[in-house]
């Protein structure tokens, strides 16, 4: 960043305040889809969440303030177990996830790295469930954890009796099956990004390094890796940031069951915003879970300025 | 060999039009005399009505008859240029089929009848199953005015009655008399059958379009097989016959579930969203003429012994079920079926119309399906039988609609019992009997079976509503919850009941006491009292 | 790493291992997209891997014909569903693409909109679900329920972020000295930026876009609250394919899911060359 901020100052002394001007221009699209998409929702739902407003009351939500209840949502809120069962167990199908999808992705980038016969036409292949829509993936995956189903199979085959699994009918083989799913569709990306990292990494190094006889493991932590820093928290960062909303797959293979034992923050909001039609109280989950994101964030953005700062 | 079929009825298809356009092309002159008849095709004194088709006079209608009075409305309405181009109703994706193809050959199909009569045209959107109620709340919250008339689940009237987002259609009821409660033709159990399904709080708010009184059925190949029945009666000391009781119930299902030969005890559902509904049935026979969910005052009665008690049951009967039972929605319960795969379930009243039926070659149970009466308990007063109305269909007039005259009368016209018998006798979609004239009519008893018509009749006499009060969703989730936590064993049965006591009244709370006592005591008016002979 | 035997050996053990199950879900929805009705059956303990009498029925049947006695056709093909999907999904592209490049080249050169960064992982992260309740509002307000139009622009936005991150990585990483030279001889800093950097980006353009749109393409939630009937995308539209005869159509939506991963497949395929280079993110500097 330091670099290139020099090289801006003396762009911009050159050309004076009409580079200035350019530059809000080319920002101005996105800063306007911000706050379009930013203002009314947040205003709205601040006012909403002060309030009992459910679209049952037969007013408009404007009139909201009819039904003003100050903090009770957020108070309901702090002792919802449900949303707070649901918080925990995002954070744990993530927890499982993210470092499986990594370490997979990692392991086959490193396979991957020089090439070998075959090579190109098995990196398309391991790339294909980066193209199956997550909602048809969600009615396959449904299928294959049938107790008479094919993964079932699978297992009869290595173990030499018949096994019958009721996967979904089960809370912790669903809450793994769908872990298994969001896996089988998201490694492949892990893979890529990390594989374009690895290939990024510069021979010269390596080679000397070789020269000195230091083992591949020695060369892979001490040379390899410090490289490859910041692309690793670019696929990390992408994963939890996606994993945190997990919906589709998992709505589609269990609806967030049996009982709760697959409900995600995404599937509770949708739960009580479709079926319990409590929209004062969806607005105050809504804005907690934007303050902490805020918090989030901000620490995120702290750490990459830092890391580009090292770099 | 599907493919082949295919070729071959299409190819007769075509062959049998081009016979026909040759027949008039050539014969004009001769066919005209007829053609007058063939035009209106009605029966003496009557002024519309399907036409074509052997028993169509069975469905036409006089200009005194509910059917007839919402034609004559609309052609008034029409005159006085009060009246749309066209009314756009939003439907399930399977039921669309009952209104859009011709049923049986030689009719029109219900959309061409009413354009036809009405000069309306009738535009209907597919709603994927499921998706109704966020379809509709959609539209109602965003003021989309996509659809004139919705049809949701039953249980959500009260809730979308709340939200102002359908027209109270009492006004329309009073000028139009649409004879609901007719005591020959009209609802089961008369006025109170109609306030059961139609109204909210004493208004008029839908027009009931289904029948999804949950219904038992068994399979009479296993149930007669002497060599079962010898094995059953030499274990438990009684006869094989369907069940009276839960107690018999259990036993049977424990007796014919054979997991290793793909054969389930008994496959009603457990899954969320469903399970409750055949819980209900447990647990409302357990006091006479019912055990109720919620005092008059409405404080909630189910964490008490009847309560932990039902769901003890609800728990064991896992037992005899599919291993996959927890997941399993209606479409993997009627396709185990279909397959032969369980001795007992219980379903929508339409089950044996889809599967047992010789068009559906994927059936393995065809002409292997009975029915019988919901199981019971044997109280002092004697034996409480009780089933459950669940889902039902119920259409609305959005209050979005700039016509909604106009569509309380295509409601009234669709929903009365000739056009409807003749609708829920078309084999194309969900919508199931519920008026006794549809019970007796031949082509619905042909389509859903004798055996099974009556059962159905008597079942509905001895059906339970489910929750239809405001949040009418949020108290069935909270018991679904909790009851489906219990079948995974991560709570006891007196845990489910007690956590779910705390949360309906929690919900009670947020939805306003004084509005629900009076939902849940009109509620309660519809419970059946009918009690049998232990 | 050395190149010896067994080194070879286990690197193809792994990579077959994890292909075959890879592989698995895959095959499994190719095969039930040719299984003829009677062998879809997710219940009947009949589940074979293969189709025994092979059939082209569940494509026919996704686009209105039915072949069966045993499911009514259908009412609504899925031809509809497709376009939607296919403009929703590339406008949106479009969108988040054309903003997000400017933008990310407004703040890598000239600093502006320093806010971004931040509001932008902030949008990301926030769970649409937490805010459907207003944009339903605002949708309907400016009239953008149930258009493509309306779904495109909520798309553009929502991925937005991914196009600005990834495109301003690149920006940051990309030699100075060409641009300068083009300034020195006169060139203004715009006719720059479009006649030289962009050209320059091309690798880095081709594989942002293909994310951005395989998430588009991907979303189930947001088009199952923004449209009803007239726009509905391909992943709602999935939940029409079910009847009461046999249950589910996992035929029939197994068929549409592979003439789905059809767009991917081809842009993934068309930009090949530039996917492992582009998806570099930028993030790996001298």
């Amino acid at each position: 960043m330091t670099t290139h901020t020099s090289t801006i100052e003396t762009v911009d002394k050159k050309a004076g305040g009409r580079e200035a001007n350019l530059g809000l221009w080319l920002t101005l699209p996105t800063q306007l889809l911000v706050v379009f998409i930013a203002v009314f929702p947040i205003l709205m739902q601040l006012y909403i969440s002060l309030t009992d407003w459910s679209p049952l009351d037969g007013i408009q939500w404007w009139r909201a303030w009819e039904l003003w209840n100050t903090f009770a949502n957020y108070t309901d809120l702090a002792a919802d177990s449900q949303f707070w069962g649901a918080v925990g167990r995002t954070f744990l199908i993530m927890a499982i996830c993210v470092p499986v999808e990594f370490l997979l992705g990692l392991g086959l980038a490193i396979l991957f790295v020089d090439n070998f016969p075959g090579r190109k036409i098995l990196y398309s292949v391991l790339l294909v469930p980066m193209m199956v829509v997550p909602a048809v993936a969600g009615y396959m995956f449904y299928m294959l954890f049938q107790s008479g189903g094919p993964v079932n199979d699978l297992l009869s085959i290595f173990v030499g009796y018949p096994v019958r699994i009721a996967w979904l009918s089960d809370p912790t083989l669903a809450l793994f099956a769908i872990i298994v799913a969001d896996i089988w569709q998201w490694t492949p990306l892990m893979f890529l990004v990390l594989l374009a990292g690895l290939v990024g990494v510069p021979e010269d190094q390596q080679q000397a390094a070789t020269l000195l006889g230091a083992s591949w493991t020695r060369r892979f932590f001490t040379i390899v890796l410090p490289r490859m820093k910041a692309i690793i928290i670019i696929a990390l960062a992408i994963r939890v940031i996606e994993n945190f909303k997990i919906f589709d797959t998992l709505f589609i293979m269990t609806n967030g069951g049996p009982g709760v034992a697959t409900e995600t923050i995404s599937v509770y909001i949708y739960k009580i915003t479709q079926q319990d039609l409590i929209w004062g109280y969806v607005a105050a989950i809504a804005l907690a879970i934007l303050i902490v994101l805020s918090l989030v964030s901000v620490f995120a953005i702290k750490l990459i300025a830092s890391k580009e700062q090292a770099s | 060999m599907s493919k082949i079929t295919h070729i071959s009825r299409r190819k007769l298809l075509s062959t049998a039009a081009q016979t026909t356009t040759v027949v008039a092309l050539g014969a004009p002159m001769y066919l005209s005399p007829f053609r007058a008849g063939a035009a209106t095709g009605l029966a003496a004194d009557m002024i519309g009505g399907p036409t074509g088709f052997d028993g169509a006079e069975r469905y036409q209608y006089g200009a005194d008859t509910p059917e007839g009075r919402a034609i004559e409305a609309i052609r008034s309405l029409k005159s006085a240029g009060k009246a749309p181009k066209r009314i756009v109703l939003g439907l399930s994706d399977g039921s669309v089929g009952q209104i859009t193809k011709p049923f049986p050959a030689g009719a029109p199909s219900i959309k061409e009848l009413w354009e036809k009569e009405t000069g309306i045209t009738l535009d209907i959107i597919g709603v994927p199953s499921g998706q109704e109620f966020t379809k509709v709340m959609q539209d109602v919250t965003t003021k989309g005015g996509a659809f004139d008339i919705y049809a949701v689940e039953w249980n959500r009237l009260g809730d979308l009655a709340e939200t102002g987002g359908i027209v109270n259609l009492d006004e329309y009821v009073s000028a139009h008399k649409p004879e609901w409660d007719n005591p020959e033709r009209g609802y089961v159990g008369g006025e109170k059958g109609v306030s059961l399904l139609n109204n909210y709080r004493g208004s008029t708010y839908g027009v009931s379009l289904d029948g999804d009184f949950q219904t038992w059925n068994h399979r009479t190949d296993l149930f007669n097989d002497p060599t079962e029945q010898k094995s059953f009666a030499d274990k438990h000391g009684y006869a094989l016959k369907s069940p009276t009781t839960w107690k018999e119930h259990d036993e049977i299902a424990a007796f014919f579930h054979r997991p290793d030969d793909g054969l389930f005890g008994c496959t009603d559902l457990r899954n969320q969203g469903w399970g409750y509904t055949n819980w209900y049935q447990r647990y409302v026979s357990m006091a006479a003429p019912n055990q109720f969910l919620f005092d008059d005052d409405g404080s909630p009665l189910i964490n008490s012994e009847q309560g932990i008690l039902a769901t003890e049951e609800y728990i064991k009967s896992l037992a005899h079920h599919s291993p996959d039972a927890i997941s399993w929605g209606w479409p993997e319960q009627y396709g185990n079926f279909a397959n032969g795969g369980a001795a007992m379930t219980c379903a929508f009243s339409n089950l044996p119309k889809f599967l047992d039926n010789a068009g559906n070659s994927g059936s393995k149970v065809t002409g292997k399906i009975g029915s019988h009466l919901p199981p019971g308990r044997v109280h002092e007063e004697g034996l409480v039988r009780r089933t459950v109305l669940w889902l039902n269909l119920t259409a609305s007039v959005s209050s979005q609609s700039k016509h909604p005259e106009a569509c309380y009368l295509l409601l009234q016209w669709l929903g009365s019992s000739r056009i409807y018998s003749w609708m829920t006798a078309n084999p194309g979609g969900y919508f199931d009997p519920f008026q006794l004239s549809n019970f007796s009519d031949p082509l619905v008893r042909e389509t859903y079976h004798g055996y099974h018509m009556d059962i159905v009749r008597e079942s509905v006499r001895r059906a339970v509503p489910t929750i239809n009060y405001p949040g009418a969703t949020a108290f069935h989730n909270a018991l679904d919850k909790n009851l489906v936590a219990s079948l995974t064993g991560s709570i006891s049965a007196s845990e489910a009941m007690a956590n779910t006591e705390r949360e309906w009244k929690r919900i009670a709370r947020r939805t306003g006491e004084d509005k629900l006592v009076e939902a849940i005591k009109a509620n309660k008016d519809a419970w059946p009292d009918i009690i049998d002979p232990a | 790493m050395q190149r010896t035997l067994l080194f070879e050996t286990f690197r193809f053990s792994i990579i077959f291992l994890i292909i075959a199950l890879t592989l698995v879900p895959t095959l499994w929805m190719v095969s039930m997209a040719f299984k003829p009705i009677q062998e879809w059956s997710a219940s009947g303990g009949d589940l074979t891997w293969w189709p025994k009498n092979p059939t082209l029925d569940n494509f026919r049947f996704i686009f209105g014909e039915s072949s069966s006695e045993l499911i009514v056709a259908l009412e609504r093909g899925a031809g509809r569903p497709i376009l939607a999907s296919l403009l929703s999904a590339t406008f949106g592209t479009l969108i988040a693409m054309v903003a997000g490049t400017t933008a990310a080249y407004g703040l890598s050169r000239f600093n502006s909109g320093r806010n971004l960064p931040l509001a932008l992982i902030q949008l990301r992260l926030f769970p649409p679900m937490a805010v459907m309740i207003p944009v339903m509002i605002m949708w309907a307000f400016l009239g953008l329920t149930d258009t493509w139009w309306g779904l495109a622009l909520i798309y553009g936005i929502v991925t937005l972020p991914f196009a600005f991150w990834l495109m301003k990585t690149f920006f940051d990483d990309m030699p100075r000295e060409i641009e300068d030279a083009a300034l020195v001889e006169g060139c203004s800093r715009f006719r720059v930026f479009l006649k030289i950097t962009l050209p320059m980006m091309r690798p880095a353009l081709a594989s942002s876009a293909l994310f951005v749109f395989i998430l588009n393409w991907s979303d189930y939630l947001i088009a199952l609250l923004l449209t009803t009937r007239d726009w509905v995308t391909i992943p709602v539209y999935m939940a029409s394919l079910s009847s009461s005869m046999t249950g589910q159509l996992y035929g029939a939506k197994a068929a549409l899911g592979l003439i789905a991963a059809i767009p991917p497949v081809v842009m993934g395929i068309a930009i090949q060359k530039h996917l492992v280079r582009g998806l570099t993110f930028g993030a790996l500097k001298e």
